[in-house]
């Protein structure tokens, strides 16, 4: 991938010019087909990604392969965080709900970068905290209109 | 007021049309048996003879003084009551009472509008209101959030939003249902999908407490002033004349001071989201 491609998207805004590099060396792009399955709950994951084009849906799955879908992944948006951090289990499934594609960046050498970098492992880790701050927040807004708090 | 000699008799008004929005919500279209003239955000009381009232905020245009048009959500005695009323019905509004939106300071700016469940009946009102000064406005915008599509309150309202110049409108429901293939997840998902100069805007939250709380963390997270963010509290509004207690908060009654505040005003108050 070229750099020009990343300084579209949010998500990789206040990156240097090298540090955008180092993402494109370790980044392929994906396509998704309609209803296609990216990951599946409790998958081993290696690759973080970042949606580029389509819709995407988050969701759980529960006993008698029921599933249910907790939200929306939107252009720009980073899924998958949990290929940075062991046990790089997944904690929820991701489906194509349009045609899809992503950037799937690979996780052991994005963790490398970071290992070597702290000005790029800083903005990554913020950006990584800040998706996993709102999905939690999400949650705990959702889990409250449940119980009708 | 309703009568100027005896602020508690309320104004008569004839029951036209009752409009089922939801399952829980109608709106019930009423012509007072004269002008009766409100600013977007205030509230009135709403009441039927022999049971009781309610507090309520107008959900049609300010711009309109012979038709008043109030949604309501049956949560209780007098809701439910309200409910089985047909259309030539007979009831009583007072008010209007409290302070409302100060859509004056929003000319020239960029308003986000975040609303859930039927906190979108005041924010209709609002709408209204911005549609007639929208030539001196930079851009509106709604983010809306419903249970499920179902429970979603004037459906058609977002198509023509979107069909207006300045206006965009976008909805998500917390739980899909068949044929919905709009976004899922709760109404502050969808402040990640906006574009707005903050600098240059206000931002106005209005739904159930819960939503209040959580949009009103986001919208500061996204770089929100606590003076460029109005709440719409509301807090069992009863007298609706700072008389008898029951919506204080803090130092404030919320039938009089409010009950649209900015951030800023209340947010020392450990009230405010209970």
């Amino acid at each position: 991938m070229e750099i020009t491609d990343f300084e579209q998207i949010k998500f990789f805004e206040k990156y240097t010019g090298e540090q955008l590099q180092k993402i494109a060396s370790v980044s392929s792009v994906k396509e998704f087909k309609v209803k296609e399955i990216i990951f599946e709950q409790y998958d081993e994951l290696t690759e973080i990604y970042v949606l580029l084009q389509g819709s995407l849906s988050l969701g759980i799955s529960l006993p008698k392969d029921k599933r249910i879908h907790l939200g929306t992944i939107e252009e720009g948006q980073l899924f998958s965080w949990s290929a940075i951090f062991p046990p790089y289990i997944s904690t929820a499934w991701v489906m194509a709900v349009t045609p899809a594609k992503v950037i799937a960046i690979d996780a052991r050498k994005l963790n490398a970068e970071i290992e070597k970098d702290c000005d790029f492992g800083f903005k990554t880790m913020s950006k990584i905290a800040q998706t996993i701050s709102h999905r939690l927040s999400d949650t705990r807004f959702q889990l409250m209109n449940q119980l009708n708090v | 007021m309703a009568d100027n000699t005896n602020i508690y008799k309320p104004l008569r008004a004839r029951l036209e049309e009752v409009i089922e929005e939801s399952p829980l919500i109608k709106t019930f279209v009423l012509i007072p048996e004269r002008e009766f003239i409100f600013s977007t955000g205030q509230f009135i009381e709403l009441s039927v003879d022999g049971v009781g009232e309610a507090p309520f905020t107008p959900s049609s245009s300010p711009h309109v003084t012979d038709k008043l048009e109030v949604t309501v959500m049956k949560t209780g005695y007098v809701t439910n009551i309200m409910h089985q009323l047909k259309s030539g019905a007979v009831m009583g509004i007072r008010g209007p009472y409290g302070r409302g939106y100060p859509v004056s300071n929003f000319e020239g700016r960029e308003v986000l509008i975040l609303g859930g469940g039927c906190g979108l009946a005041p924010i209709r009102s609002l709408l209204f209101a911005l549609e007639h000064m929208k030539d001196n406005l930079e851009k509106v915008i709604l983010c809306y959030g419903s249970k499920t599509p179902t429970d979603c309150i004037y459906k058609p309202l977002f198509s023509r939003l979107n069909s207006i110049d300045k206006f965009e409108a976008y909805r998500t429901v917390d739980m899909s249902e068949e044929g919905w293939d709009g976004p899922v997840g709760v109404a502050t998902t969808l402040l990640g999908r906006v574009k707005v100069k903050i600098e240059n805007s206000v931002a106005v939250v209005c739904g159930p407490p819960v939503m209040m709380k959580f949009g009103t963390i986001r919208l500061l997270e996204m770089g929100y002033r606590d003076d460029q963010i109005y709440l719409s509290m509301e807090k069992n509004m009863s007298c609706g004349l700072g008389k008898c207690g029951h919506c204080m908060m803090g130092e404030f009654f919320v039938c009089k001071d409010g009950p649209v505040f900015t951030y800023k005003e209340i947010k020392h108050n450990p009230e405010i989201w209970k």
